[in-house]
């Protein structure tokens, strides 16, 4: 029994543990958070294995690390301040850096990931599961638990409040 | 095709996730409309710049360790299950030892194999066995992480009655991890944790006028013990490490080459 568990991990669980902690990264912004949910909801996905077998392990895995991470938060919203449900883009990163050209360009990609960090957690888990681990459409809409089109307006969302807090606010640009 | 529904199907266009005839129709949209095109060059050069500023993370030795550590023995599982991590931080001390000690008895896999065998000797390597296992479950082998011997050390200020040496061997391939506290044959006990590769080596000590100098080590179901006494305290290593590299790490630790 514990060596058929173990024989399921390294087969179907490892070579997707890489996809499973960055989305825990980005969901909870604690690297001890991520491994505890990543280490439970690796627990559960080996105990309750007859629910994929049949299926695409990645999306199956990356569901129930999505949903340990939302379980996480619920138990934990008392004890931390809730970044990731701020919807607040206002980014004071953003003004701080304004300064000159060379602390833009340095910190580009650092301004970025805190715009990522900002999103609201609906709309940074699709971008995170199309960006990162690369998922289709598809995928997303099974992971998440919601219509295809969903998806797809999230993902837009995600990138239009992403291109305005980072300066290139096209629409009103436009 | 309107430029509001050109807009709002850019992101499956550039994602490749619009069927042919819808994909020609946002085409021929852009085709002959300046602003959507800005839009849609804005967005594949946004993408870009997101896809080279976020990073994907690997998954830490020390996950996949503990695991597997958790996945070796079903009993673990059982306490590991999620609602179990609450219980077990609320718990008090003399709660968390009799939990700990169910654990051990519940790995039926505690027949410690030793030369000097006596029941106290036994008892002890129980206790630090069942230390060793439930120190694998989720939220708690450290209770301060850190890759640094100076933020590791001091951190056990008032915290126990002595101060642990931290020794820094991560250019051997042995890096720190972090800290914790745990409740030992009687006492609070400083536990400084180490990795190797995907290994998790806990390094127990307390002081101690044990007259034996001689180094004990046992071994219980790929589970190693080494016990190093040294100028008045004992030092206890345990790991799931092979006993050759467990050996050479309590030397290098301790200083005795």
């Amino acid at each position: 029994m514990a060596e058929a568990q173990a024989e399921l991990f390294e087969r179907v669980v490892m070579p997707h543990l890489n996809d499973a902690y960055t989305l825990a990264r980005y969901l909870l912004h604690d690297e001890h958070d991520a491994q505890d949910v990543v280490q439970d909801a690796v627990l559960r996905a080996i105990r309750h294995i007859d629910g994929f077998r049949h299926g695409d392990a990645r999306a199956w895995l990356l569901t129930i690390v999505r949903n340990c991470c939302y379980t996480w938060h619920k138990s934990h919203r008392r004890e931390r301040s809730n970044v990731s449900l701020s919807d607040d883009s206002a980014l004071m990163v953003a003004d701080a850096n304004t300064a000159d050209d060379a602390t833009i360009r340095a910190s580009d990609g650092e301004l970025i990931r805190a715009a990522v960090d900002r999103l609201p957690a609906e709309l940074r888990e699709v971008l995170v599961l199309r960006e990162l681990n690369e998922l289709s459409y598809r995928e997303i809409s099974e992971v998440v638990g919601v219509p295809m089109g969903t998806v797809m307006s999230r993902l837009s969302r995600a990138r239009e409040k992403l291109a305005a807090v980072l300066g290139e606010g096209t629409r009103k640009a436009g | 095709m309107t430029c509001k529904e050109c807009l709002d199907s850019l992101s499956a266009l550039v994602d490749g996730e619009l069927v042919a005839d819808e994909a020609a129709a946002v085409r021929d949209h852009l085709a002959t409309c300046d602003e959507c095109a800005a839009q849609q060059a804005q967005l594949v050069e946004g993408t870009m710049r997101l896809k080279g500023a976020l990073m994907r993370y690997e998954a830490p030795d020390v996950l996949k360790a503990r695991i597997r550590a958790s996945l070796a023995r079903p009993e673990a599982e059982i306490v590991a299950a999620p609602r179990a991590v609450p219980f077990y931080r609320a718990m008090k001390w003399p709660t968390a030892i009799a939990a700990a000690a169910v654990v051990a008895v519940l790995s039926s896999a505690v027949t410690l194999s030793i030369a000097n065998r006596n029941a106290a000797g036994d008892s002890l390597q129980q206790e630090l066995l069942a230390s060793h296992i439930r120190s694998l479950m989720p939220g708690h082998l450290t209770d301060v992480a850190s890759n640094d011997q100076h933020n590791v050390k001091p951190w056990f200020n008032g915290r126990v009655d002595m101060s642990p040496t931290v020794p820094r061997l991560d250019s051997l391939g042995f890096p720190l991890i972090g800290g914790r506290i745990d409740y030992i044959n009687g006492r609070s006990v400083p536990v400084i944790v180490y990795t190797r590769r995907q290994h998790v080596i806990n390094v127990y000590s307390w002081p101690s006028n044990a007259v034996s100098d001689k180094a004990e080590t046992a071994a219980s179901h790929g589970y190693n013990l080494i016990r190093v006494p040294r100028d008045g305290e004992e030092l206890w290593f345990v790991s799931d490490l092979n006993r050759a590299e467990l050996d050479s790490f309590a030397r290098l630790f301790t200083g005795k080459s």
